[in-house]
């Protein structure tokens, strides 16, 4: 989220598309509410008529899988009818900006941009870039008139997406469509703000990315970026999933959103030449030009005195990818299924039934040696040898089950999608053998460093090198217990040295060695600092001589009465609770809005008062830096060139469609994803034998694939099994009546579901065809409830295509048939 | 000894007691729900047993009531120009001036008290066991609900004036239920028409 | 009844506010500890299907057509409505098994109910339930944490305010306040303690019209009752009097 879940109630409008709040995220639905009492409105846009549809001041119906046309139109209608933030988006964004003149659009190309390689599936983006002077300046054009800028390249691109296109794309009706456009581009006003949540609705499509976007280009336009009630929110998929990111989980990054290392950039020097981006633009505060200071903290952090300047601080040790390697789970399991991996950490998940085309998954596992499930409870991972069709006698994978603790069972931090840390007592003792994930890697931990100093290894340094600080020792040096307050720290970082500010003379001491660092500006390239995630660095700090986790505070204060609640918790970067709040305030740090005010530069105190200000420079006015900081010309970007399939979105079918032809332009399908050939791969669109779009979902009542909730009896009670909803017509059309058992197939799989025949599915009306959509849970498996009473997993259906740029699969949108069972 | 008749068999005198203490037990019962008598309930070790015991007793009074029919059904079907008289004058219970005419075994107050007990007894029972058997079905729950009262309201006017009546009322006439013998002096004076029927006068 | 009194309290139920997530249900389980049901899915969100003796609130699915949209989606919360005027109450035998708190919630006692299940026929919303042995349960407005100050497990959770706990009064002229035209149980049955807030006729919500305690109920209550103690009273004193002016039989008389 830029901004966080309180602030939604801060919104004249709020756009929930791509979610479904009110089932999914019910909380937000308090600020939805609360918003809505105020006088905002609510839209929802879905291809079903949803829990939040019911609460929504106006639904629009789309097809799955066309968002961007959706929302193409929508940008189309914002500038036909001129309801952009004009001088918003002038001074804040790249619009202005010229465009390299050879640069080509799907207008020009037929769906594609300039530079594409149909053999590689790749783009060369030499063109996607600016025009720029003599001293690397980019050429702009403050008029927007200039055929090159920006603006003109978008407005040429999305004249196509007209109301009558549109909706013979999208299904949706007309009205509807001018409908929303209008409440939404209401909020181009600068005294008005619209905000967007997104959940998986936008992420699982092979055009994911490219959904969220377009709608960041829509909130650029009508100047919503930075604004409290402003935003792109992504409501997260679980509790603390944000945490994972920050953390660094992903493959493709490391704590704190810095890339992970690949096998050419071969030292410290050119990984930090190479990463670390670069701008002329005088407004760019270009903040990843900390990045040195940052990767090096890292490094101290995880190294610790191993890491010398000498050794360039143990960059060597760090996991490299290969040059263009992706990691991500399709990729991964297509691996582990062609018998490349002997082991597998299934670690607090269940992907026999989350990933997609789960035939393929639990096939995969079958090539494993071992497989260690860490779960709360046996679930259709740790059993997948003995799950249907499997044959137990066939399968020699050695699964070990390791019964870990559940998030009240134990201390520690979690991240919401508010980037908000707040800090969690353990409420109960854990039961039976359940351990903490951090005793089980503390453990696990120990005894491989142990075998690499015993047994030597390929290459023991990485690990035996690694940092564990974490709690008393034993006499054999083994850490007894993980005291996760020391991990806090070691994230927030110490002074590995004495710092002391060189600019004064004599050097003031900003840190002594031990300390905890107070802020992500202290952090030092040089090795005398160590911050585990620079995130996080303010997180855990030193104030008046004690130690003071900030993600524990519980302040209920509210200054702005905007929500904000600065002194609950703690928020990623620095305490900011709305990133990018320099764009609330115009160019002399007045607030666009006055009644929302952010942000406000006092004038005569010289600084700046309300949310903790983004980067901290005084207004453009006085300090000439613009408001977007990660960005290193300091504007947004309309134009984004960094995404795979193009600098602006254009609407492509997915993978398995119902149309054969896209009609906004001859690409069919995202021109960049990547298709796996094999065998358990397969996908049908416009085939007879799978004419309907499916789309898979959640429900309040279960979390994720059910295996924390199908155990609980009163959850189950309420959702006992999956089912699979459609229109009364289609309903008519097959014979089944509401209630009835079906069975769902795709080219990949098969699932029971009970049917729910409703009005509030309704089949598409496009060009010159019917299209019919269901929906199903993918909360169920086989192993839970034991009867099998719930059914299986959804993602049996689901297509393992991933978006071009994340990888996350389609399973938004695929084909199935449904028949009576 | 004065020569004595024969008025109740055993058996009758014995289902009169069960008929008898059954019923003052569920009315006692009865009262105690109706006007949620803790006190009551207390005897019984509160109202969860007394709901039993109501229950049970309830099936005592109900298989003793129609032994009864046996008994008095019969006898109190039939009325005749004396049982008319003995209206008019009012059993003599008003004026011990008037002259009651001569009676049956049973005067017709009698008889009519228990058709009255027959009916009501019936409706009772059957109500009564609508509630405890029942539950599933709200119109027969809601009307034995309303018909078990309507006929405890009889039963709560009734019983005691029968028990008056039985006492001390009329001296002399305990001593029938609890021995089923009558003085033949004093029934002559009292069944006439009964004691002539059996020949003895 | 005494029950109107300034420190009444009451769930305002606002369907509008409502997001059918159910927490509702879910905490309600949690805090009185009642087992999950076995269900299975009959084609609506709606589940368990009814009140039950361990389903104290209920959020009904409510699909109807709609002009604007595909459909209309009510979500209603259904629980006892804690009414002044209270059927169970009446009819109940049980001394204490249902009973009224000082806040005006209409709780019970499982150990002095004598499981004769007449209240749920008495109660004009259909609201109390029995386990195997008969014992009735229903929501008791959490008797146990209103009693200590905090509010119920239902309306805490509640994440959206569809479900406000607090002073009847206040929580009615807020609602008026809010716009709501109708406030459904505001006098019905004496007012009830389960009070709703609708801008539509409360029909819409499957809410009965007016809701009365079944008449046979009403007529016991009112008049057959006082008659069985005057009436054993009456016959009682007639008998005394009737000794004492009259006297008994004398067998000399005959
Ligand atoms: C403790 C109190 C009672 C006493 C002393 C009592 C006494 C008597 C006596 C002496 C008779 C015989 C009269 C006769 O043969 O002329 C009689 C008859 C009878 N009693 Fe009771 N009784 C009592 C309670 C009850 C009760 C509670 C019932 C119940 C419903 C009852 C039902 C009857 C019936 C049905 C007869 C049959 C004769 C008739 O038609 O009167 N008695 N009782
Ligand atoms: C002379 C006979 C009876 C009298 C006077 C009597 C009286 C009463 C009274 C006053 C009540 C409580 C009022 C109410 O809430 O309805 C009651 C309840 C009840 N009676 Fe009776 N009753 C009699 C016989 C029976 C019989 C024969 C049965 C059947 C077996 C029965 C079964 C019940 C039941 C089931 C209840 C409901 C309360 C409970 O279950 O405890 N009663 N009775
Ligand atoms: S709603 Fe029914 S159970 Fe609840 S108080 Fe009213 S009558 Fe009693
Ligand atoms: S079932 Fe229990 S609570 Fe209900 S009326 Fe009977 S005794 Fe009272
Ligand atoms: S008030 Fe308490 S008992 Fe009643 S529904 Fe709510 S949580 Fe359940
Ligand atoms: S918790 Fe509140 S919003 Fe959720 S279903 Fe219950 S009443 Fe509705």
């Amino acid at each position: 989220m830029t901004n966080h879940w309180i602030d939604l109630r801060n919104a004249d409008v709020i756009l929930a598309m791509g979610s479904n709040p009110a089932s999914n995220h019910p909380v937000s639905m308090k600020w939805v509410m609360k918003c809505k009492e105020k006088g905002g409105k609510l839209i929802s846009v879905d291809p079903r008529f949803t829990q939040t549809s019911a609460k929504a001041d106006l639904y629009a119906p789309l097809r799955s899988g066309t968002d961007i046309a959706f929302l193409g139109g929508m940008i189309n209608y914002i500038i036909e009818k001129n309801l952009y933030f004009k001088e918003y988006v002038v001074n804040y964004t790249n619009a202005a900006f010229l465009i390299n003149p050879d640069f080509r659009g799907p207008a020009d190309l037929d769906g594609l941009f300039s530079g594409y390689d149909a053999k590689t599936r790749k783009y060369d983006k030499a063109t996607w870039s600016y025009q720029k002077d003599e001293n690397g300046i980019a050429l702009k054009d403050p008029t927007l008139q200039d055929p090159n800028c920006v603006f003109q390249l978008l407005k040429k691109q999305y004249t196509r997406y007209t109301l009558d296109k549109v909706s013979s794309i999208t299904g949706t009706p007309k009205d509807k469509l001018v409908a929303v456009y209008e409440l939404y581009g209401s909020t181009g006003k600068p005294d008005r703000v619209g905000t967007e949540c997104y959940a998986m609705g936008w992420t699982q499509h092979t055009v994911g990315t490219q959904n969220i976007r377009t709608m960041a280009i829509i909130q650029l336009l009508l100047g919503n970026v930075g604004m409290a009630g402003g935003g792109v929110n992504a409501m997260r998929g679980e509790s603390n999933v944000q945490g994972s990111t920050d953390q660094g989980i992903l493959f493709h990054i490391l704590t704190g959103y810095n890339p992970t290392p690949n096998a050419a950039l071969v030292d410290l020097a050119t990984y930090i030449e190479k990463t670390t981006p670069t701008t002329k633009e005088p407004g760019g505060v270009n903040w990843w030009s900390n990045r040195p200071k940052y990767i090096t903290s890292y490094l101290k952090a995880i190294y610790g005195e191993a890491a010398t300047k000498e050794n360039d601080f143990g960059y060597a040790w760090l996991p490299k990818l290969e040059v263009g390697q992706n990691c991500s789970w399709l990729n991964l399991f297509d691996a582990m299924l062609k018998g490349q991996f002997e082991g597998f950490f299934a670690w607090g998940q269940n992907p026999a039934c989350s990933g997609a085309n789960s035939n393929k998954t639990r096939a995969a596992l079958g090539k494993l040696k071992w497989m260690v499930n860490v779960n709360l409870f046996d679930n259709e991972t740790g059993s997948f040898w003995r799950g249907p069709g499997m044959n137990p006698a066939e399968i020699q994978t050695e699964v070990f089950m390791l019964p870990c603790v559940s998030s009240v069972e134990k201390e520690g931090s979690i991240s919401n999608s508010g980037r908000l840390a707040q800090w969690r007592y353990k409420a109960v003792e854990p039961i039976g053998q359940a351990r903490a994930d951090a005793e089980i890697l503390n453990d696990l931990h120990f005894a491989v460093k142990e075998l690499y100093k015993k047994e030597g290894g390929a290459y023991p340094d990485p690990i035996v090198n690694l940092t564990w600080d974490y709690g008393e020792k034993d006499a054999a040096g083994k850490v007894k217990h993980v005291d996760v307050h020391k991990v806090a720290k070691e994230i927030n970082g110490y002074y590995t040295a004495d710092v002391y500010d060189t600019k004064v003379d004599p050097p003031k001491l900003i840190g002594k060695k031990g300390d905890l660092v107070t802020s992500f500006a202290l952090l030092q390239a040089d090795g005398s600092t160590s911050c585990g995630n620079w995130i996080y660095c303010n997180s855990y700090i030193l104030k008046d001589g004690k130690e003071v986790n900030m993600m524990a505070r519980r302040g209920k204060e509210d200054p702005t009465g905007l929500g904000l609640y600065p002194n609950w918790a703690w928020t990623w970067p620095v305490n900011r609770r709305v990133i990018y709040n320099r764009a609330s305030v115009d160019l002399n740090g007045n607030p666009w809005d006055p009644k929302r005010p952010l942000l406000k530069w006092n004038a005569t105190d010289k600084k700046w008062e309300g949310d903790i200000v983004d980067g901290g420079p005084p207004p453009v006015a006085v300090s000439g830096k613009l408001p977007f900081i990660m960005k290193p010309d300091g504007v947004a970007s309309i134009f984004g060139p960094g995404l795979a399939e193009g600098p602006f979105p254009e609407h492509y079918e997915a993978l398995e469609c119902p149309l054969e032809e896209n009609s906004m332009s001859k690409q069919r399908i995202n021109p960049t994803i990547k298709i796996f050939g094999g065998e358990s791969d397969a996908f049908f669109s416009c085939d007879l034998r799978y004419p309907y779009v499916a789309s898979t979902y959640r429900v309040s009542e279960h979390w994720q694939t059910g295996v924390k909730t199908r155990h609980c009896p009163w959850l189950l009670e309420m959702q006992p099994q999956n089912f699979c909803e459609m229109s009364i017509e289609l309903g008519k059309e097959l014979g089944i009546k509401n209630g009835d058992m079906v069975k769902v197939s795709s080219a990949r799989g098969e699932v029971q579901a009970v049917a729910m025949v409703t009005e509030r599915f309704k089949p598409f009306n496009l060009a010159n065809q019917t299209v019919h959509q269901i929906g199903l849970t993918w909360h169920f498996g086989w192993q839970f409830p034991e009867d099998g009473s719930g059914f299986d997993s959804a993602n049996m259906l689901t297509p393992n295509v991933g978006d071009a740029n994340t990888m996350i699969p389609e399973s938004k949108a695929f084909m199935v048939n449904v028949r009576k069972a | 000894m004065a020569e004595m008749v024969q008025k109740e068999s055993g058996g009758a005198i014995l289902n009169h007691w069960a008929l008898a203490i059954s019923c003052i037990l569920l009315m006692i019962t009865g009262f105690a729900f109706l006007f949620h008598l803790e006190w009551i309930g207390s005897v019984f070790g509160g109202f969860n047993t007394m709901k039993t015991v109501h229950n049970w007793v309830g099936v005592i009074f109900s298989v003793s009531l129609v032994f009864t029919m046996f008994q008095y059904l019969g006898d109190s079907l039939k009325y005749d120009a004396d049982d008319a008289q003995w209206f008019k004058v009012a059993g003599g219970y008003l004026s011990h001036k008037v002259k009651v005419p001569p009676m049956g075994k049973h005067n017709p107050g009698q008889k009519l008290y228990y058709l009255g007990i027959a009916l009501f007894g019936l409706l009772i029972a059957l109500s009564g066991f609508g509630i405890w058997l029942m539950k599933e079905n709200t119109t027969i729950m809601l009307l034995s609900h309303l018909v078990h009262n309507v006929a405890f309201v009889f039963f709560c006017i009734m019983v005691p004036v029968h028990i008056y009546l039985s006492t001390l009322a009329n001296p002399g006439t305990l001593p029938i239920m609890l021995s089923g013998k009558v003085p033949l002096a004093l029934a002559k004076k009292r069944y006439p028409k009964w004691v002539k029927a059996m020949g003895k006068m | 009844m005494a029950n109107n009194t300034k420190n009444r309290k009451a769930i305002l139920v606002t369907p509008e506010l409502c997001i059918g997530c159910r927490a509702c249900q879910v905490s309600c389980k949690s805090w009185n500890q009642l087992p999950g049901i076995k269900t299975h899915n009959s084609g609506t969100y709606q589940n368990p299907p009814d009140l039950s003796n361990t389903a104290f609130n209920l959020i009904n699915f409510i699909e109807m057509p709609s002009q604007e949209n595909p459909a209309r989606w009510l979500f209603v919360s259904r629980r006892c409505m804690h009414c002044d005027d209270a059927g169970c109450m009446k009819i109940c035998p049980a001394a204490g098994a249902i009973y009224r708190t000082p806040e005006g919630a209409v709780a019970f006692d499982s150990d002095k109910c004598v499981a004769c299940k007449l209240c749920v026929n008495a109660c004009p919303f259909d609201v109390p339930r029995y386990n195997d042995q008969g014992k009735m349960s229903k929501c008791h407005l959490c008797f146990d944490r209103i009693g200590s100050g905090m509010e119920p497990a239902c309306t805490k959770t509640c994440p959206t305010g569809a479900l406000k706990y607090g002073d009847r009064d206040e929580l009615v002229k807020t609602a008026k306040v809010d716009g709501f035209s109708t406030i459904y149980g505001e006098n019905d049955l004496g007012g009830l303690g389960a009070v709703y807030a609708f801008k539509e006729a409360p029909k819409l919500y499957g809410m009965k019209e007016n809701p009365v305690i079944p008449s046979s109920v009403i007529f016991w209550h009112k008049y057959l009752k006082p008659l069985s103690w005057i009436g054993l009273g009456g016959v009682v004193a007639a008998a005394a009097i009737h000794y004492l002016a009259i006297g008994p039989h004398k067998d000399e008389e005959v």
